[in-house]
């Protein structure tokens, strides 16, 4: 597979977007080593079956989509508690460019594949939290604003020993000027996000993707967890034309956990390729992995789940639900849930189902002088509580229950 | 527990696989693939023009085709050089196709399938079996009764003579054609002996059919075919079983079968593995089913050193179903990659895959397997249930299911779990007064037993007593 090259990307860009945010020679060295990676890096591995590529990243034309140099964001950043560190990337480096150093790629190397390399190299916007040891913070908020026609961000989240931290992100397409110039054509929105789990940390990192559907998603979170830490995840996807989203978790921590929630709303001809792994690689650890998804007109979704155990991993608990449901005759749905055992000392299970509105519950609930179309969408809210309970903090399940009720108008 | 049953676990199951005989061939071909080779096996066998037309452009779709080496984790294939193989080996008898009484066999043949219980299963009421040895089908035999109900039960080189007309209808056509996979083309090119099997319609046959294929040479490739077809409303049933013996160089089998389930027929086709561990099993197994018509695989794979087999079936008729039984043992320096396709392409169509695997000794296991459901297949449902059970670290098991669902009106649904052999379990069967390889072997066979219970009974025996034989002694 050749990838694409982007003629317009020179080392001068990258200079230049380091240089207007004043960085650190060891980001400049990181972002160029990233860019001369682009010339071998492979996109993200896609599955494919005989006669059937499941999502079909080469088609994308980054020549037009990427513009590193005019990127606009518009993000506000609460803290919830003046004992935690948020701030914007760039600003960041100035007070705790030590922490980040230490901490930067040590979760999700850069050189990843083609679309990590690309975002290292030309980011310019992202949100670092620290949280330092026994703190205890709810609440930090990141709601973003894409303004331009590509937008790069990289979040870095640091919880040392014994701290715990819920953090909401979201983004969505700008209204503004800026927004509206770069307007009619592709949007590309590339976001990488490293959480680092001390010794008993609890991070909870809940997302939020609605960019309207002239839009490109590229996502990939990534944790680490030490002894005891849990790393939790919410991703929720209703926007972008094509999104390609990928949570993973690696539990390298005896007695550490990970939970991964997911949740996707497809209209019209919206396509969404989620992945969510996690490898265990210390004992006792135990993930859980709940994906639900809807899927209306011509909306296909792609799901990958992977539960990977290694050979250390004794005493290992994994578990994998997928659901899809299918409201029009001509959307699809591929699943693949995959198992991955070295180590015997393991429960793991994983499941996966495709369906549509069940037609007695339907019939039931029309039997109650329900009309049909209330009927459905009541049913299909219902499918999405098992997902909505998971979630924590009140504000994010009230603005994922809003985006399902637009959605079903 | 019947007689039959207690004859056929009497039989030293071990002693039946691990012999081998002196090789002694009437003719053998080149060691490697050319054009030559292709040409020489056709030559041999008196072929018509087209079955070598067709084998030359398999040859060269073979040779178009990489190797498969980008599927996730998938068995290492680089020790698999074709060229090391000898695809032909005629064994030393007079009669092609087959002898028609089993006195008729040289005798060192006869000792090999006695010891592999053939003419015993016959007499336990098989109504046809067939045997290859290398590369030739040496014996087979069909129950008068049905051969007047017009059933036909003989090798794949007989009825390319005598029942051309069907055989170029449908070999590796519509069913498996040689551009399917680098594998079928090989077979494609280099196919020799196999069963070929005709029910007409509306006819029962009541009685298994059993075939036998053994390899026992070294660095020996067999490539049989089997051609199944199931004219409406026809049933049968039909069970095959492989072996060779244990040699250092490596063998390979790239077995073809095809299978034409004609509307409301039913087949079942049950397979036990035991190829020795330095084969190589690259199989491609597959049935198109037609309105109503019914399918079942029963695959035991038990032996091999690795094993790529991926029983598919095309529900190509409104009504069509299919049934997917699996077993998977693995041990010692074993790669056993094996599982089920089924593509719902017809509305109201029905497929179940339940698959058990067990890893040990290093062994690895991985269910993989594909159910597609076209737009249109409407009201079709599809269960996949795999359960794995590993016994110690160094073991592997996978699971790769892969769903493609374009159609709403659907019930899919697919689970999977891995489990350990738990230590309560073995405590509590050890303090009942079983050693621990007992424990061990009884837990294995309660794992597996949802699946033999649907077994027929020679077959359920068969399997167990490989299993026992795998258990064996070799648990810490």
């Amino acid at each position: 597979m050749s990838t694409k090259q982007i003629e317009s990307l020179s080392e001068d860009t990258v200079r230049r977007i380091a240089d207007e945010r004043d960085e650190p020679e060891w980001l400049l060295e990181t972002r160029l080593d990233a860019l001369a990676a682009l010339e071998t890096a492979e996109l993200p591995d896609v599955i494919q079956t005989p006669g059937r590529r499941w999502t079909d990243l080469e088609a994308l034309d980054f020549e037009a989509l990427v513009d590193p140099l005019n990127q606009a964001d518009e993000t506000e950043r609460t803290a919830g508690d003046d004992e935690a560190v948020v701030l914007p990337f760039t600003e960041a480096l100035a007070e705790y460019g030590d922490v980040i150093e230490a901490n930067f790629g040590s979760v999700l190397d850069p050189e990843h594949n083609y679309l990590t390399a690309l975002s290292v190299a030309l980011f310019t916007t992202g949100t670092f939290v620290y949280v330092p040891e026994g703190v205890d913070v709810e609440d930090v908020t990141v709601r973003a604003e894409m303004n331009s026609r590509s937008l790069f961000s990289q979040t870095l989240v640091v919880a040392e020993e014994s701290s715990s931290v819920t953090i909401l992100e979201s983004i969505e397409t700008g209204d503004g000027e800026a927004a509206a110039s770069a307007g009619g054509d592709d949007r590309y929105f590339s976001n990488l996000v490293e959480v680092v789990a001390g010794e008993n940390a609890n991070v909870q990192f809940g997302s939020l993707q609605n960019l309207d559907d002239d839009s490109y998603t590229y996502s990939l979170k990534r944790g680490v967890t030490d002894t005891y830490a849990t790393v939790d995840w919410i991703e929720s996807n209703f926007g972008s034309k094509l999104t390609r989203s990928d949570i993973e978790t690696e539990l390298d921590g005896d007695g550490s956990e990970s939970q991964i929630v997911g949740t996707f709303f497809g209209t019209d001809d919206q396509h969404f390729d989620i992945n969510a792994r996690v490898w265990h690689q210390a004992e006792q650890t135990t993930a859980d992995l709940v994906t639900r998804g809807v899927l209306d007109d011509v909306a296909r979704s792609v799901y990958e789940g992977v539960q990977d155990v290694g050979e250390d991993a004794w005493n290992t608990s994994s578990y994998q639900r997928e659901n899809t449901l299918m409201l029009s005759d001509d959307a699809e749905a591929d699943a693949s849930p995959k198992l991955i055992i070295h180590n015997h000392d393991t429960e793991a299970s994983h499941s996966a189902t495709v369906g549509q509105v069940d037609a007695e519950d339907l019939f039931y609930l029309e039997s109650r002088s329900i009309d049909s179309r209330t009927a459905r969408n009541m049913l299909v809210e219902g499918f999405f509580v098992p997902v909505l309970e998971e979630i924590a903090v009140d504000e994010f399940r009230d603005d994922v229950e809003e985006l399902v009720l637009k959605r079903l108008q | 527990m019947s007689s039959q049953q207690d004859d056929l676990k009497e039989t030293d199951t071990e002693a039946r696989f691990e012999f081998k005989k002196e090789e002694k061939s009437a003719f053998q071909s080149e060691k490697g693939l050319t054009e030559e080779t292709v040409r020489v096996i056709s030559e041999d066998k008196d072929e018509p023009e087209w079955m070598l037309e067709r084998r030359l452009r398999a040859l060269e779709q073979f040779q178009e085709m990489p190797m498969p080496t980008d599927w996730p984790g998938q068995p290492d294939l680089s020790e698999v050089d074709i060229n090391e193989i000898v695809p032909y080996i005629r064994p030393d008898i007079d009669k092609r196709g087959g002898a028609d009484s089993w006195e008729d066999l040289p005798e060192e043949i006869q000792d090999t399938f006695d010891k592999l219980g053939i003419p015993e299963a016959e007499k336990n009421a098989l109504s046809g079996v067939g045997a290859q040895y290398e590369s030739e089908i040496v014996y087979q035999n069909m129950q008068e009764r049905w051969e007047e109900k017009g059933v036909i039960f003989c090798d794949m080189d007989k009825a390319v003579r005598e029942h051309e007309e069907i055989v170029r209808e449908h070999f590796m056509t519509k069913c498996v054609p040689p551009s399917d996979n680098k594998f079928a083309a090989l077979h494609g090119a280099i196919w020799s002996g196999g069963s070929f099997v005709y029910v007409p319609e509306n006819t029962t046959v009541e009685m298994p059919i059993q075939a036998y294929f053994r390899m026992n040479s070294e660095g020996m490739g067999q490539f049989e075919h089997t051609l199944i077809i199931a004219e409406e409303g026809s049933e049968v049933h039909y069970i095959e079983g492989c072996s060779a013996p244990k040699y250092s160089a490596f063998n390979l089998h790239s077995g073809g079968v095809e299978v034409f389930v004609g509307e409301d027929a039913h087949v079942q086709y049950s397979t036990v593995q035991n190829w020795s561990k330095n084969t190589y099993n690259l199989n491609t197994k597959r049935a198109i089913a037609e309105k109503g018509g019914r399918m079942e695989w029963i695959s035991g794979s038990m032996g091999s050193k690795a094993t790529m087999l991926y029983p598919s079936t095309i529900l190509k008729g409104r009504g069509a179903s299919d049934n997917h039984i699996t077993i998977a043992f693995a041990g010692e320096g074993q790669d056993i990659d094996t599982g089920a396709k089924v593509y719902h392409n017809a509305p109201d169509t029905k497929s179940t895959v339940e698959s058990k695997s067990i890893a040990k000794d290093g062994g690895r296991t991985n269910y993989r397997g594909l159910v597609h459901i076209a737009d249109g297949a409407e009201n079709s449902s599809t269960a996949v249930e795999c359960d794995a059970l590993m016994f110690d670290n160094e073991s592997t098991s996978d699971t790769m299911p892969y769903m493609e669902i374009n159609e709403s009106k659907v019930d899919v649904a697919h689970e999977a779990t891995v489990g350990k052999i738990g230590d309560e379990d073995i405590f509590y069967l050890q303090s009942r007064g079983l050693d621990d390889d007992d424990a061990k072997q009884m837990i294995v066979s309660g794992f597996i037993e949802p699946i033999t219970e649907e077994l027929p009974i020679e077959y359920a025996v068969e399997l167990n007593r490989l299993v026992e034989l795998e258990m064996e002694g070799s648990l810490g």
